[in-house]
């Protein structure tokens, strides 16, 4: 230690970030250079843009208000159903995938399974439950359940890998066999996050069910795709405001009520409890 | 010179942290302000900048009325004011040096600091203030990686940037330990005196406000219950800011012995 | 310890069965209700369903195994999928910051300003992706460049969301401070905000490109562009063989890109 206190430092060279950051740009660049985006097209989308915002959020086809709710209905149904088929199944699965319920090698073969459904899409499984049992709310249904089964099942064996391992330790203390455990060591711990997973992912699936329709899968979205391809834009002004509405209500409920399952587990458990971060599972698509 | 007239703040709970406080603070002085926790003093002191805005009365500095002050006003009252806070308030995920520029925000200009290019005056400026606290040598460091002692340093290092005409202290040494707390202490009191920068201390050890104020003030309920010297307070001016007599609670010394 | 235990108090009354919470048999007879309604509504029915599975043979014959050969097709939509996610992610998450910040209480304390941001992205984000890309399509015509558009306001709404619930979360000691030393307000954020949230915002960023190579292959069902537009051609021909053969690559795509991802983003946070 020669150096003086005084002595001011030399400023580190932040090599990391920069070879981060000039990787970023490097990639934007090569493919903003080579993707044919035809930009010029770009002129003309305010116009465009305009014209039919204007047809649809000014002219709405309120007439044609009935149908479209019914419509909507129908997708929340899908979703509901998807939904339910979803949290049935992942519970199982979800107790299996976590490491401290089953060894190391089921509970990572089973995250891999709950990973590689999770990787399809809802609309790609619908594609091909379209293909296997027809057209129809069927198909959309069991998209959406299959996907649910997979991101619920991942979500469960994460928060149940978050337990307080205390109270598992103290039911098998007392000679509780592992199911027991299960029931009283690690679900009463788990209940609420899980439950509010659900309805979070039932906020999710009615995004996507709204959708399935464009490949035939049932719901609102079969029309609103035809409604924008014949350029029937009064039509498809009036049916994305149904669907925005029932998409911002259903959010709205739901999330009162995961706040109030979510508090009610805090105050129960004694613990203060976050909800598990949301990052996994964020609408629209996942 | 910092001037309340009938100073009051009442919080939108109702509740009343100032009443109708009349005060005046010279230039160059080193003021302490006792009091229990809730008497009003953090409120006091962030009434001074503007961060508590008063409900009632006036607050001037140097003739200029910080109350009627526009956003553009209060920012540059603000800038002739440091503060120093108990919980240090860094961004612990950046370096030293950028937190300490903080204190250069109202004067380096929006697209550079936005840009993170600082004038080289202005990290002139930085580097001095925290050579006068004594850790240039860890400017480059995440302000994470340092003790509390040396956090705080760093405040008042944020503060000096500035190059401000008051500073304003609130509890800056109730996170700390004894030892560190008198380090401290003693480095706000040399930049009062090497300086003759106005200093505004909230304390909660009477030891540490009679030691190092050159004047002490005393609240209890949002009101002034004593102004004098640290050395002219008695056993009874305890018990009117307090409501109670002297325990070891109050005394740093005791608490270290603890 | 030395004490003795101490001394057994008289036989206290035992409480009597502590009461259940009301709601939940409610709950569950709500849920039982809905699943009902909701089934009948779209007349699910089990038997039917396996029934109707067991008809699928033909397709998965004809399905399986995939056409390898179509390969060479799929290549060059397969990287315009991946240049879609690339300029809509930055540009997205790069628009998605300042609406993030305008959109948390802790960063943007105008009122007003605060209540507009949040439903602007309310509305944002309530719309699917995919219904931009049908917007788009209908205004460009079909391509990459309704696609990118798309997904850019998708992001805008991923990260908006994330973002300004974690700016919610911070420390706002800083911007006190920060605002103590006569910080403007959009410096105070530089300075006091960003650098708090930093690793989370490239960390969402990171998981908005995921979802980005997901959302790019389905927005091209609709046209925009992608392995997605072929995907849609090929089901207009029924060709189930090459179907399956891009839904292996997508499969393959969005697997590959989330492993990097999570390795990435945990070396991050």
């Amino acid at each position: 230690m020669t150096a003086s206190v005084s002595q001011r430092p030399r400023r580190p060279a932040a090599l990391g970030r920069n070879l981060a950051f000039l990787g970023v740009l490097l990639l934007l660049v090569v493919v903003v250079a080579t993707i044919d985006l035809k930009l010029a097209r770009l002129v003309d989308l305010p116009g465009q843009l305009a014209s039919i915002l204007g047809k649809m959020l000014l002219s709405p086809d309120t007439p044609y208000f009935g149908d479209a709710a019914a419509l909507m209905v129908q997708s929340i149904q899908i979703a509901w159903i998807g939904t339910i088929m979803g949290a049935i199944l992942s519970l199982p699965l979800g107790f299996l995938g976590a490491k401290n319920v089953t060894g190391g090698l089921m509970a990572n073969g089973m995250r891999q399974l709950l990973n590689a459904i999770r990787a399809f899409p809802e609309i790609v499984l619908a594609i091909v439950f379209v293909a296997m049992i027809g057209l129809g709310p069927f198909a959309g249904t069991l998209a959406i359940g299959i996907h649910s089964i997979g991101t619920l099942g991942k979500l469960t064996a994460e928060v149940i890998e978050g337990i307080d391992p205390g109270p598992v330790e103290a039911a098998r203390a007392t000679g509780a066999n592992q199911v027991q455990t299960l029931r009283w060591g690690v679900f009463p711990q788990v209940a609420p996050e899980i439950v509010a997973f659900w309805l979070y992912r039932f906020e999710i699936n009615v995004r996507a069910s709204a959708i399935l329709g464009i490949v035939g899968a049932g719901g609102i979205g079969e029309a609103l795709s035809q409604a924008l391809v014949y350029r029937r834009y009064e039509r498809a002004g009036m049916l994305i405001i149904v669907v925005v509405a029932a998409t911002i209500l259903i959010d709205v409920a739901s999330g009162w009520l995961r706040r109030r399952i979510i508090e009610g587990g805090t105050k129960r458990g004694g613990t203060a409890r976050r909800q598990p971060e949301l990052i996994e599972v964020d609408p629209n698509v996942a | 010179m910092i001037r309340l007239e009938r100073a009051s703040v009442t919080y939108p709970g109702g509740v009343q942290a100032l009443r109708e406080l009349t005060l005046e603070i010279p230039d160059g002085q080193m003021l302490v302000i006792v009091g229990l926790s809730g008497a009003g003093k953090s409120t006091l002191i962030r009434a001074i900048n503007g961060l508590v805005p008063l409900t009632g009365g006036d607050l001037t500095i140097d003739g200029r009325s910080v109350v009627r002050a526009s956003t553009r006003e209060l920012r540059e009252i603000r800038s002739k004011i440091g503060m120093i806070f108990q919980t240090f308030n860094l961004v612990r995920r950046t370096s030293v040096l950028n937190n300490v520029l903080m204190g250069r925000l109202h004067d380096a200009g929006t697209l550079r600091s936005l840009l993170g290019a600082y004038r080289a005056e202005d990290v002139e400026l930085a580097m001095r203030a925290l050579e006068r606290v004594g850790i240039v040598d860890k400017a480059y460091v995440r302000a994470s990686n340092l003790s509390g002692g040396q956090q705080q340093r760093v405040g008042i290092a944020r503060a000096l940037a500035q190059e401000p005409k008051i500073i304003l202290a609130d509890e800056p040494v109730a996170s700390l330990d004894p030892p560190t707390s008198h380090v401290v202490m003693r480095d706000l009191q040399r930049i009062n005196r090497e300086l003759g920068i106005t200093t505004i201390v909230n304390l909660h050890f009477l030891d540490l406000a009679r030691r190092y104020g050159d004047r002490m003030i005393g609240m209890r309920g949002g009101e002034l219950v004593y102004d004098g010297t640290g050395e002219a307070a008695d056993e009874q001016v305890f018990r009117d800011i307090y409501g109670r007599s002297l325990t070891a609670d109050d005394v740093l010394e005791a608490q270290a012995a603890v | 310890m030395t004490a003795t235990a101490p001394a057994a108090p008289g036989p206290v009354a035992r409480p009597a069965r502590a009461p259940r919470s009301p709601w939940l048999p409610v709950a569950l007879v709500l849920v039982v209700a809905a699943t009902w309604w909701a089934a009948d509504g779209i007349g699910f029915d089990v038997v039917e369903l396996i029934a109707s599975l067991g008809r699928a043979n033909r397709i998965v014959s004809e399905a399986f195994p995939p056409n390898w050969g179509f390969v060479d097709q799929t290549i060059r939509p397969l990287i315009e999928t991946f240049q879609m996610a690339v300029i809509a992610t930055v540009i997205g998450c790069g628009i998605g910051l300042p609406v993030a910040m305008l959109a948390s209480g802790i960063s943007n304390p105008n009122r007003p300003l605060l209540w507009i941001d949040r439903s602007v992205l309310a509305v944002v984000r309530a719309v699917p992706d995919i219904m931009y890309a049908l917007i788009f399509v209908s205004a460009l015509s079909v391509g990459p460049l309704p696609g990118v558009l798309a997904l850019i306001l998708f992001n805008i709404g991923v990260i908006g969301k994330l973002l300004s619930e974690t700016i919610d979360g911070i420390d706002p000691g800083p911007l006190e401070a920060a605002t103590a030393a006569g910080g403007s307000r959009l410096l105070v954020n530089r300075w006091a905000v960003l650098p708090q949230v930093l690793p989370n915002y490239v960390a969402y960023a990171l998981y908005s490109f995921e979802l980005n190579i997901r959302a790019s292959a389905v927005i091209g069902l609709v046209g925009a562009g992608g392995l997605g537009q072929l995907l849609q051609t090929q089901r207009r021909f029924f060709h189930y063989d090459n179907q399956l053969m891009i839904i292996v690559e997508l499969f393959a795509l969005v697997v590959v890109i989330e492993m990097i991802s999570v390795w990435l983003r945990r070396r991050l946070v």
